[in-house]
Parts: C-alpha cells; sequence; structure tokens
C-alpha cells in the first residue's frame, strides 16, 4: 500500500479530499435547514441531488446545454421543487408530534425517486463529459482537477449564499428564530409553515447545487445517493446541527477522512470507519465538533 | 374588549373579562391554571369548550401567529427570547406580523426610549443579557407588535426586587400608554397594587375577583397568599 | 372477548395457509413462491413492529440482523458444527436468532442508552453499513463479496419452506401478542408514552429497549436464516440489503403500527400489490411501495387497520 510516500501525495490525497468534501458540505447544509425548522432528518436529500445530477445530465445531452450554465436553470427549478415537496408532502406531517411519520414520508420519496430514476435512465452509471471534464492543473506539482475546484467555489458561495441569507434577511431571521424555539417564534407572528417551505426550498436548492457539481466530476447511479446522504450525515453531525459553516466544514473534514483512509486502506474500510466516527459522534458529541457556534441556521 | 373564556384541561369553566385600558391581573398559586389561560388565549393552546371574544372577534380557532397580527401579544414565563439572535433581531422579528412592519421604525425608536439600556446593547447576542435586560427585551419585542394586549407571564421571576420595582413601574408607564395588560404573577403584592381588576385562581376556577386594591386588603387574600411576610414581624432568628 | 375471537381467527387463518400445499403445488407455483415472501416479511416485521411499535424506536438496522441471521447459518452448515446433519436444523436456526441478539446487545448498549428517536435510527443504519463492509472484508471466512454457497442439492421442494415459513411467521406474532400482554409489554408501552415518567416508576429504561431490540433481531435472524437456506447463496448484496430493513417497516406501517395484526395485514397487502406489479414491471415495486408508504402516511398513518378503528368509531 505505501508504495511511496511523499510529501506530494499526502498533499495530493489532502486537496482532493477537501474538494470532495465540499460537496457533502452544502448537502448537509440544507440537512441542517430542514431539520432546524421541521425537525426531521431528511433522509431523502441525497436522492434528490441525483435526481437533479440526471436533469443536469438531461439538459446537457438532450440540449446540449453546458453543466455549470444548467445551474441557471437547475437551482430556481430546485427551489420550487422544494417548496412543492413540503407543500405536497411535508406540511402536515411536520406539525404532528410524532417525527416518526415526516421520517417515514421521507423514506418512501428516497423509493420512490431512486426507482423512478432507475425506470427513466437505467442503473447504469452516467457521467457528463465535456472538453473541460478532464481539464486538470498541476500548480506546485499537485493534480487539481478542474471541475472539483469549481465544486469548490459554488460550495463557498453556496455557503455565503445562505448565510447572508440567514442573517440579512428577516425571512431568514425567521428561520433561525424558529429553528431556536418554534413555539417562540409564533408568538412574535412567524408562520411555521412559511419557515419552514422556505427551509425545505433552499435545501433542496443546495441539493441542486450539488448534483451539478457531482455530475460533472463522478458517474452516478440512482442508488448513490443514499451513501450520499450517509455522509452528509456525518458531515452534519460533525459540524453539529444548526451550524452553517460548521456543516461545510464537517463535509471537507469527512472528505478528508475518506480521501486518507481509501488510499492506506481499502475502500471498503474506509466507508466502516466513516461510520464508525459517525457513530462515535452521534454518541460523544451529538451537538458537533465545533462547539462555538460561527453561525446559527 | 372583552376576553372570555371557557373549558380546557387544567382551566374549568373559566370566565374573565378584560375591558380596555385596564390593568388585569390574575393571581394565584403555581399549577392554577393561569399560564393554560394564557396559552389559550394567544392560541398556543386550544380550548375544549368556550370562546375567547377579543374586541367582539372570536379568537378560539386562530393559531398563534394569526392572533399576534389581531393586537394580542403574549410574553411567556421564562421570557424565551431567541438567544442565539442579537438584540436588535429579536426586536426586527417582533415586528414581524404584516400590521406592524410599516411602523418598524417608529416602534423601534419608542422601544429604545422605553429601554435605553437595549439601544446600547443592541448588537449583542440576546442570550448574554442579563435577566432583567432579558425581560425588558422580551416586553420590548412584545411590544414591537404593537399591540392593543399586552399579556405576561410571570414578568418578575428570578429579577432582583430593585429590578422588579422598576418592571412594575414600565407596566403602569405602558397601561398609561394606552396598552392593556393583562399580568399573570407570583408576585402578588406588587401585582394587586398595579391591577385595576384582579382575579385570583385556584385549581382552575375562579376563588374570587375584585379591584386590585379591593383584593390586596381582603383578608383571606392576605392569609393565603401574601403570607407570613406581611402579617407577621420578621424577627431576627426566622430563617429567609 | 374481542382478543379470543382474534386469536381463533389467527388459529383458523393458519390452518387455511397450512392446508395450501395439499392444493397447489408450492414448489413450481409463483403463487407459493408468494407466500413464502409474506411469511418472511411477516417475521421481520413483527420483530420491527415490537421495537418500533411498542417502544417507538425506529431502528433502521433489522437488515444487518437478517444477514447476521443468513451468514451465521451458511458458516454453522458448512464447517457443519451443529452435527445434526438436517437441513432445517432448528438448533442452526436458534444460533442464527442468537447471534443478531448479541450483537443487538453489543450495539444497543451505547446506542440506545444515549441516542434518541431520530438519531437512533440514524444510528442503526450506520451499523447496519458497518456490518456490511465487515462481511465483504470478511475473507475466505465470509466469502467477500461472492458470499457463501450451500449445497443445492438437497432442494427437494418447497414445502418445508413453506411450512417453515408459515410457522415461523405464527411463531412471530404469537411472540408479539404475549409478550406486549405480559409485564414486559407494559413496560414498554410506559416507556413509549413518557420515558421520564416510566424512568421514575422504576422502570429501568435501557434493559427494556435493549430487550425490546434483541427480540426485532433475533425474529430478523430467524428470517434471515430461513431465507439463506432457501437462497443458498448467501451475499452481501442479497441479504444485506436495505430493502430487507424497509420493506418490513412499510408494511408495518401501512397494515398499523403498533398492532399485533397489523403486519401481516400489510405484509399480505404488499406482497400482493407486488405481485400485480411485477406482472407489468419488476422496478414497479419499488416506486409502488414508496408512493404507498407517503400516501399511507399522509393519509392514514395508523395504518390499515387504524383506517378500521376510525370507521368503526364514526358509525
Amino acid at each position: 500500500m505505501l508504495k511511496y510516500f511523499s510529501v506530494g501525495l499526502i498533499a495530493q490525497l489532502l486537496t482532493n479530499g477537501v474538494l470532495f468534501g465540499t460537496m457533502y458540505g452544502i448537502a448537509a447544509i440544507g440537512l441542517s435547514l430542514i431539520f432546524g425548522t421541521m425537525r426531521i432528518i431528511f433522509i431523502a436529500q441525497g436522492t434528490m441531488i441525483i435526481f437533479l445530477a440526471y436533469i443536469c445530465y438531461w439538459l446537457f445531452t438532450l440540449f446540449g446545454i453546458d453543466p455549470y450554465l444548467s445551474l441557471i436553470i437547475i437551482v430556481p427549478l430546485s427551489l420550487l421543487l422544494g417548496m412543492g415537496f413540503y407543500q405536497t408532502l411535508f406540511k402536515e406531517a411536520a406539525a404532528l408530534e410524532d417525527k416518526n411519520i415526516s421520517l417515514l414520508i421521507a423514506v418512501g420519496l428516497m423509493f420512490l425517486m431512486e426507482n423512478l430514476m432507475t425506470v427513466i435512465w437505467t442503473g447504469n452509471p452516467r457521467s457528463i463529459l465535456t472538453t473541460y471534464t478532464s481539464l486538470v492543473f498541476r500548480p506546485i506539482g499537485i493534480d487539481v482537477t478542474f471541475t472539483r475546484l469549481v465544486a469548490l467555489l459554488l460550495a463557498v458561495l453556496s455557503t455565503v449564499g445562505v448565510i447572508l441569507f440567514l442573517k440579512k434577511t428577516l425571512i431568514g431571521m425567521a428561520v433561525r428564530a424558529a429553528s431556536e424555539d418554534m413555539v417562540s417564534a409564533t408568538l412574535v407572528g412567524i408562520g411555521p409553515h412559511r419557515v419552514n417551505a422556505v427551509a425545505f426550498a433552499i435545501g433542496i436548492g443546495l441539493a441542486g447545487v450539488a448534483g451539478v457539481s457531482l455530475a460533472a466530476i463522478y458517474p452516478f447511479d440512482p442508488f448513490y445517493g443514499f451513501i450520499f446522504v450517509l455522509k452528509a450525515l456525518i458531515s452534519l453531525a460533525l459540524g453539529g446541527i444548526g451550524n452553517v459553516s460548521g456543516a461545510l466544514l464537517g463535509g471537507i473534514i469527512l472528505g478528508l477522512l475518506e480521501s486518507l483512509a481509501s488510499f492506506f486502506l481499502s475502500g471498503g474500510w474506509s466507508d466502516a470507519i466513516s461510520y464508525a466516527v459517525f457513530l462515535l459522534v452521534l454518541m460523544f458529541k451529538p451537538e458537533g465538533l465545533f462547539v462555538r457556534s460561527i453561525q446559527k441556521a | 374588549m372583552d376576553v372570555l373564556y371557557g373549558d380546557v384541561q387544567a382551566v374549568w369553566d373559566l370566565s374573565i373579562h378584560v375591558d380596555e385600558g385596564m390593568i388585569v391581573a390574575l393571581v394565584g398559586a403555581n399549577g392554577a391554571g393561569k399560564t393554560t389561560l394564557l396559552k389559550t388565549i394567544s392560541g398556543i393552546v386550544r380550548a375544549k369548550r368556550g370562546e375567547v371574544l377579543f374586541s367582539g372577534k372570536s379568537l378560539t380557532k386562530l393559531r398563534p401567529q394569526e392572533v399576534v397580527d389581531l393586537g394580542i401579544s403574549y410574553v411567556p414565563e421564562g421570557r424565551r427570547l431567541f438567544s442565539t439572535l442579537t438584540v436588535l433581531e429579536n426586536l426586527k422579528l417582533g415586528a414581524y406580523p404584516p400590521r406592524a412592519r410599516p411602523l418598524f421604525d417608529k416602534s423601534l425608536e419608542r422601544a429604545y426610549g422605553l429601554f435605553p439600556l437595549l439601544k446600547e446593547r443592541k448588537n449583542q447576542r440576546a442570550g448574554s443579557l442579563s435577566g432583567g435586560e432579558q425581560q425588558m427585551l422580551a416586553i420590548a419585542r412584545a411590544l414591537m407588535a404593537i399591540p392593543d394586549l399586552l399579556m405576561l407571564d410571570e414578568p418578575s421571576l428570578g429579577l432582583s426586587p430593585l429590578i422588579v420595582r422598576a418592571m412594575f413601574e414600565l407596566i403602569c408607564t405602558l397601561n398609561i400608554q394606552k396598552v392593556t395588560i393583562l399580568l399573570v404573577e407570583q408576585n402578588i403584592h406588587q401585582a394587586l397594587k398595579i391591577a385595576h381588576q384582579a382575579y385570583v385562581l385556584k385549581t382552575g376556577k375562579i376563588a374570587m375577583s375584585g379591584r386590585g386594591d379591593e383584593l390586596l386588603a381582603n383578608q383571606e387574600v392576605q392569609k393565603a397568599y401574601i403570607g407570613e411576610r406581611w402579617s407577621k414581624p420578621r424577627t431576627l432568628s426566622s430563617p429567609s | 372477548m374481542k382478543d379470543k375471537r382474534a386469536v381463533i381467527l389467527a388459529c383458523l387463518v393458519t390452518i387455511a395457509f397450512a392446508i395450501v400445499p395439499f392444493f397447489l403445488d408450492v414448489s413450481t407455483s409463483y403463487l407459493g413462491y408468494l407466500l413464502f415472501l409474506f411469511f418472511c416479511y411477516t417475521i421481520i416485521a413483527q420483530g420491527w413492529n415490537f421495537v418500533a411499535g411498542y417502544t417507538g424506536q425506529i431502528s433502521m438496522g433489522q437488515h444487518a440482523f437478517f444477514g447476521l441471521g443468513a451468514y451465521t447459518t451458511a458458516i454453522l452448515w458448512l464447517h457443519d458444527i451443529t452435527k445434526t446433519g438436517y437441513y432445517f436444523d432448528p438448533v442452526t436456526m436458534f444460533l442464527s436468532g442468537l447471534v443478531p441478539v448479541i450483537l443487538a446487545i453489543i450495539v444497543g448498549i451505547p446506542l440506545l442508552s444515549r441516542l434518541r428517536g431520530d438519531y437512533f435510527a440514524l444510528g442503526t443504519l450506520g451499523v447496519g453499513e458497518i456490518i456490511k463492509v465487515v462481511f465483504v472484508k470478511g475473507g475466505a471466512f465470509t466469502g467477500a463479496s461472492d458470499g457463501l454457497h450451500l449445497p443445492s442439492t438437497v432442494f427437494e421442494s418447497m414445502k418445508p419452506y413453506y411450512w417453515t415459513g408459515l410457522f415461523l411467521a405464527f411463531f412471530a406474532t404469537a411472540l408479539v401478542y404475549f409478550l406486549t400482554r405480559s409485564r414486559v409489554g407494559l413496560a414498554l408501552r410506559a416507556i413509549r408514552e413518557d420515558e421520564t415518567s416510566a424512568a421514575s416508576h422504576g422502570i429501568h429504561l435501557l434493559k427494556y429497549k435493549i430487550f425490546a431490540f434483541a427480540v426485532g433481531g433475533f425474529l430478523a435472524g430467524l428470517c434471515g436464516s430461513l431465507y439463506g437456506i432457501y437462497l443458498f447463496h448467501i451475499n452481501p448484496d442479497s441479504v444485506l440489503k436495505l430493502d430487507w430493513t424497509l420493506y418490513p417497516i412499510l408494511m408495518c406501517v401501512i397494515g398499523g403500527n403498533g398492532t399485533i395484526m397489523g403486519p401481516v395485514i400489510g405484509a399480505f397487502f404488499m406482497n400482493a400489490l407486488f405481485a400485480v406489479t411485477d406482472i407489468y414491471l419488476v422496478q414497479l415495486h419499488p416506486i409502488v411501495a414508496g408512493i404507498l408508504i407517503i400516501l399511507v402516511m399522509k393519509f392514514m398513518p395508523r395504518g390499515l387497520i387504524g383506517l378500521v378503528d376510525t370507521i368503526k368509531s364514526r358509525r
């Protein structure tokens, strides 16, 4: 396994890890927003990401639209989709005491989407190849894939966007308030359905960004979504629920962990380690690794 | 305006009346149903039977955020501020209901006028304020919604006597500024002093009602609730 | 007296199912296979029902227990450990149920003592995934990703599978029935209603939660064992897939969580539905499952049994 051990190699692994991890990060931010307001773990987030990746793929193969350009279509589409899903699926369930019902609806949605995608696009992995998908830069001897760099950029932009939204807009403040204490929020006049829908829409919007990033980097198949959401959950656990930049950092840490582990150990074990870390964090540090909150979602 | 009431698990066949411009106090031991009553009016809890009428309008089926927009603000027990948000953000959210938003600037001025301290600390996280400051913020936030009726649940809880006195002075000031007040208090003495009208609740029912000063002077009330402090002189050896 | 009638009905139904192989050639008929699946899912669903319906802890790790049961059976058989020589060895099956119990206890102690609700569900999910990796990496002992093979020459007919499946399904239902009516069941329901109050009455929360979790694991393991023997080829993809957790959950929920007959009805209904959709397109059935669970959760969260109750109380 350790054929050669050099700083360059480590730097490469770290870079890859960071770049890939940002996608886990934005998925995690979406989960955090949804959990903050609705108190459910939206287990279908990964599947949504894959679905939007497929849409990106479709736009590319049917209309020749460049993936990054397709963001113009996909982001509004995912925001609308999020709003739509909330209204049709989760609205009544969110008001119930028993959060398991919402969880099960999310499970049902995941199942539904996964298999719908299999019917439409078959189970074979798809990927997008453009002129730049194999473009690689080589600053200081490390390979930096262009698409991964763009993914990082998109992730950072999205995170900043979300933070600004939460900080500067009234509805964003309302989302933060509702995430902290929904009952008190209603007492100042904030309608729970309004904030839930907004949080959910943004969550899916972020899934859209992640989906496009993913589509340009890796081949994907309908069932990858579940694995992805587990990773997003791990990132969320690491970063601490309610902490937007923490979620991004959590994703990056996970990316690093995976990158290193899958190099020094074989692929399967790196997954097991990720899950083990997940369990440990859930049990011993459920508020996340970054206890001091940088920004609350 | 009237607030009439009916029954709910913790409250049995209760009826109270709050007239416009008055301070009405609800006193009684813990668990007597006072908070439940306020919760029902604000819409957090639903009454099994009975009606809540506000200036002729029925509030019974409304949700809390709708009740706020009609002019009733509720400051719950324990304040329940948004501790991770700043003072200013809390105040901004206070003016969230549509009826209050256009008047935000004016309301903010008024709030700063009443509580200059809040202006100083406007960018501080609400959770980092002291107990008294938090209570002030909670009331200020409720005022941002420009309520006609302000409901306060145990505002003096956990505060030092000096601040409590300032609190009650503030309540009177607000009342003079045309805010009707429905007050739930453990501190019976202070509450009855400022109340125009008061109800004494016991295990979900009204035990007594009348004008504030009358009830204060009432022997039974004194013995049952105000207790040792005012009826017996303190001796050096008594623990307190 | 409603109880007595229900019990008699259940016994009659079981007997009815038992006679089926005399009229139908279960080995070749599709119906026989379907019924077998129905029994299998009932077993796992009852296990999940007990954990989730009666204690309120949603476990998403049943597939780990199921797979563990299947692998245990395969390993015991291949290394001829129990040396009983029977193919349908009750000892092997029992042990295959027991191994998951051990896992349940090992995993349950940290998970159940620290995690609640959603977090617990996630934790069990994580455990399931870890188990999958362990089995894939197990080398020759677990056959890695190819899995283990049992001699298929022993398969003569479907009948023993059918009857064993029926028996286990009946056993699972009866077990849950008796447990819920016992002191244990009472304690569990108290825990579901209000944990703090239950604890203050002296109910040792962790002990009971682990017990429920272990029962769920035991039943899943038994079923895994049975299915493993049926399948002959036990590999991670077939016995450790999430479907083995999700479908029983769906069936339980559709039928009615927290009831005795709920899982049975749900399992029956869903398998019937799958049978119908399979005629058109095999992929359709998970899609249908997904739609179904959404609809059920939205409109009748208490499942079919809840619906019946609601209709009855409206009259």
